[in-house]
């Protein structure tokens, strides 16, 4: 059963426990039925020959309830063993597989279910083709996941390993289920006597690794006391020592286990995700993003629209449940394995290394070979008699009525507008070429508004207001922090400078020279090609970086600014203009612990101020005391233009705009032919919303460097900050003109696009289209 | 300082405070009366919050929750507020994401967009 119906399922099931007085099962079968509480066995599939064929099947139930009722963990079990004793009559069994046992067993809680969905993500294969093929046709036409069954009672029957063999395994997950039950609700985990579960050492290992690193999510808010004895209580309950530190190789068995660590560490495997991994990891993500149904659709539809086997796929499993559907009556074993070597066949195509090993697929070749065959509906191996216990294994998995779970996904899905995602999933296969980093492309365009309004709503009318939606929240929002950890950690390394792809100037005998002369031209994009070209013949030369960055300051760009300052200051550290501009541009960009230091850094290594600085630690910086510094760098020379721009940015720093505009006020007074300390005046006073005096100064820019991107773009800002949003626009685009990479500039256009209704330009500003925006915006 | 928070947000709102007092934002308590808190976050959502509560009813931007109750109420990290006041990330997509979180009106929250902040200049 596709775990994100079933999980769907299971949150609309407990919705209907609260008002019915049906037990869990009934609730369920509300779903499949459409609502009529208790109604008759078998009336919901009486024109559904799968359905006849599973209710003949399903009469032997008992075995299952046996052993559940072995099975660890019935601290939470509620009335479950009774319901089922109750369930007599085969017919009101319900859909799925073992997987409701335990759910029902337990209780479900999101948090199992989710991890739920990563084991059986992994092992139905074919689960969620079948759900398409049951939307597409009818339910009549229905196709179970018997993949997931033949998967395990492969896994169970194969009988390599005695140690596989099913009930352990059972136990184990079981076992795992309430630890992880025993999480959400927070109570101490208490060991419990488990039958001797024969595992091995790697098991083991992975088992405590695992479980201490879940525990850890789990128990983000308790201490880590706590945590531990969580652990131990369940490394001890399977005898497993804590300490001991066995190296073995890893074993893939407890799937739950790995890819919640999997998830949890954000890894989505690179290169070519399985397809059962990558349903998870999607599934995680999209699910997670606030159970929006749509959002797995598009993830399946895009992952097999790459793989291109849906649908053979479907018509080889159709042939597959004639097989089935033809009980009793032997089918002559040539005309099988004609079907099953060329759904061997078909399967084969698939290049999925994880298909390729997959244990459904050994078993339709080892059937296709004859190896096995089906024989009155028990899977028998041909070479051994004595199917043993797999085989009935097998006869129950298959009698678990697999029609109505299809049933559920169509009901279920019908009311979150099963016609439009079809359609999308229809014109989704057609993409089949597509890989994986295109779809998530287009994933992640596709019908957010909607969806998110749509969720808006719910959320609204508390559709989603329960406590199973904040847990997964909650899941979701730690994968995000994780990723979000990671992200930081490369936007911390980002100094590095990006170089232009084409650059014209490379092999230029001199282009520092030329660069020095396109920048005093006011060429400044020409200026850049040639700068990079210098540094990329001298990488040491500081004076090459530091006029890049520059450079770059003044064309808008404070990224690639930092960028080379940063390799300017490489190559010489003591560099005054470098600490300064490394100093104002953090000021920029609002990182104001780097700014104090890099200023901090100009006071210790100014020639005359640098006694001032205590010598030794500039870590834990105070603004106060740098400030007081420069204050008195200030008093020891009131004439030096520097110190006064240095303070000036401090007091930005801080917000002090006064004192800001008077210190660059008092620096124009010693250097008035500096541009760019117009322009830091201009930036000041507009700051502090003294946009007309703002203006004033921007111009004087302008007037003694008219290709002065960056003040051409603050005009730009100052106009639409006074809510002239028309005025702006032309500002904008004349930067925009003379430096089309001013990335500020264009997401600054467009809000001032959108606010002055000039959402016809939209098109023009989001393809960067600047001719048509010069033409339809002059200055 | 102005507010004695290190937070690049707490500039941004610095801002918003002075712009409320001009033409332009005296336009934004017209056209947006309502109050909206923001949760910031220097790194992760939840942990260390310094909270801001942006009236625009009264045009005011206060150091702390609203007292009372606010019309939406976001939960961000502090780069994000900054993608999101700087018009690089749309509210919407941030909300998505779950890099922003909402409490209260989501009819509130949604007249919440990045043109209601003013942009800084660059030196």
């Amino acid at each position: 059963m596709p775990s994100y119906i079933y999980i769907y399922i299971k949150i609309k099931e407990k919705k209907k426990k609260k008002k019915k007085s049906c037990v869990g099962d009934m609730a369920m079968r509300d779903l499949v039925t459409g609502g009529a509480a208790c109604a008759v066995p078998g009336s919901s599939s009486s024109n559904n020959p799968v359905a006849s064929l599973a209710n003949n099947l399903l009469n032997s139930s008992s075995k299952t309830q046996d052993r559940i009722k072995e099975l660890p963990g019935t601290t939470v079990t509620g009335g479950a063993p009774d319901f089922y004793s109750s369930t007599a009559d085969p017919t009101t069994l319900l859909p799925g597989s073992e997987q409701d046992f335990y759910h029902d067993h337990h209780r479900p809680l999101p948090g199992s279910q989710f991890l739920d969905s990563f084991r059986s993500g992994d092992h139905h294969v074919g689960a969620l083709p079948d759900a398409w093929n049951e939307i597409q046709h009818h339910p009549e036409v229905a196709l179970q996941p018997h993949f997931a069954e033949f998967d395990r009672i492969y896994d169970n029957g194969a009988a390599i390993q005695p140690a596989f063999d099913g009930p352990p395994q059972r136990v184990l997950s079981s076992f795992l289920h309430s630890f992880v039950e025993s999480s959400h609700a927070g109570i101490p985990f208490h060991p419990t006597m488990l039958p001797a579960l024969g595992l091995s050492q790697g098991d083991k290992q992975c088992i405590r690794d695992r479980s201490s690193i879940m525990a850890r999510h789990f128990f983000a808010d308790k201490s880590e006391d706590f945590i531990n004895s969580q652990v131990n209580a369940l490394l001890h309950s399977l005898e497993i020592d804590n300490d001991f530190r066995a190296k073995g190789p890893v074993p893939g068995r407890f799937r739950e286990l790995e890819e919640y660590w999997n998830e949890s560490q954000g890894t989505l495997r690179p290169g070519g995700p399985h397809s059962a991994d990558g349903w998870v990891a999607e599934y995680n993500q999209h699910a997670a993003s606030r159970g929006n149904p749509e959002a797995w659709i598009h993830s399946f539809e895009q992952q097999h629209g790459a793989n291109g086997w849906v649908s053979e796929f479907e018509q080889e499993q159709m042939q597959m449940t004639s097989i089935g559907q033809m009980r009793g009556a032997n089918l002559p074993s040539s005309a099988a394995m004609e079907q099953t070597r060329m759904l061997a066949h078909t399967l084969a195509q698939n290049d999925d290394p994880k298909f390729q090993n997959s244990k459904f697929l050994q078993f339709v070749s080892k059937m296709s070979r004859g190896e096995l065959i089906v024989d009155d509906n028990q899977v028998k191996s041909a070479g051994e008699s004595a199917p043993g216990d797999w085989a009935q294994e097998y006869q129950q998995q298959y009698k678990e009525a697999p029609n109505s779970w299809a049933d559920q996904f169509v009901r279920d899905e019908l009311s979150h507008g099963t016609e439009r995602w079809v359609n999308e999933f229809s014109a989704g296969r057609e993409q089949h070429g597509m890989d994986d980093d295109q779809w998530v492309n287009e994933f992640s365009k596709l019908h957010v508004d909607d969806w998110v309004d749509e969720f808006g709503h719910q959320v609204g009318e508390g559709a989603f207001g329960e406590s199973s939606s904040d847990n997964w929240a909650t899941a979701y929002d730690e994968f995000l922090n994780e990723q979000a950890a990671a992200k930081q950690r490369s936007d911390s390394s980002r100094a590095v400078y990006v170089f232009s792809d084409v650059n014209p100037y490379v092999g230029h005998p001199n282009p520092l020279k030329e660069g020095q002369e396109l920048f005093r031209r006011g060429l400044l994009s020409e200026a850049v090609l040639a700068l990079e070209a210098e540094v990329l013949k001298n990488p040491d030369n500081s004076e090459g970086w530091r006029l890049l960055g520059i450079t770059h300051a003044e064309n808008d760009d404070d990224q690639q600014a930092i960028a080379s300052m940063m390799r300017a200051q490489e190559a010489d550290p003591t560099n005054l203009e470098v600490l300064l501009a490394l100093g104002v541009s953090h000021t920029n960009e609002l990182e104001q612990a780097a700014a104090l230091k890099y200023l901090y850094g100009w006071l210790q290594h100014h020639q005359k101020y640098g006694t001032l600085a205590p010598p030794g630690q500039s870590d834990s910086l105070y603004y106060a005391d740098v400030a007081r510094l420069f204050n008195e760098a200030a008093q020891i020379s009131p004439d030096d233009a520097d110190v006064h721009i240095v303070l000036g940015v401090l007091y930005n720093l801080s917000r002090e705009y006064d004192k800001a505009i008077a210190s660059f006020q008092t620096a124009l007074k010693l250097k008035p032919r500096d541009y760019s300390l117009w322009n830091k005046l201009g930036a000041t006073q507009a700051n502090s919303v003294q946009s007309a005096e703002a203006i004033v100064a921007y111009q004087q820019a302008l007037d003694l460097k008219p290709n002065y991107v960056r003040a051409w773009a603050n005009m730009g800002i100052s106009y639409a900050n006074q809510g002239l949003y028309e005025e702006s626009i032309r500002y904008y685009v004349r930067a925009l003109a003379m430096n089309p990479k001013a990335d500020n500039a264009w997401s600054y256009l467009r809000l001032s696009l959108s606010c002055a209704s000039r959402n016809d330009m939209l098109e023009a500003c989001d393809s960067r289209n600047l001719d048509v925006l010069q033409k339809e915006f002059p200055l | 300082m102005a507010t004695n928070s290190t937070l690049k947000s707490a500039a941004l709102l610095d801002q918003m405070k002075l712009h409320l007092s001009t033409e332009a934002g005296k336009q934004l308590t017209k056209k947006i009366p309502l109050v909206y808190q923001f949760n910031i976050a220097p790194k992760k959502i939840g942990i260390n919050e310094e909270i801001f509560t942006v009236d625009l009813k009264k045009g005011e931007v206060t150091q702390g929750p609203f007292e009372g109750k606010p019309d939406a109420t976001f939960s961000l990290k502090d780069e994000d507020f900054v993608k999101v006041a700087l018009g690089k990330m749309n509210p919407q997509f941030a909300f998505m994401r779950g890099a922003m979180k909402i409490k209260g009106s989501l009819s509130a929250a949604q007249k919440f967009t990045p043109d209601i902040f003013p942009k800084p200049s660059k030196m």
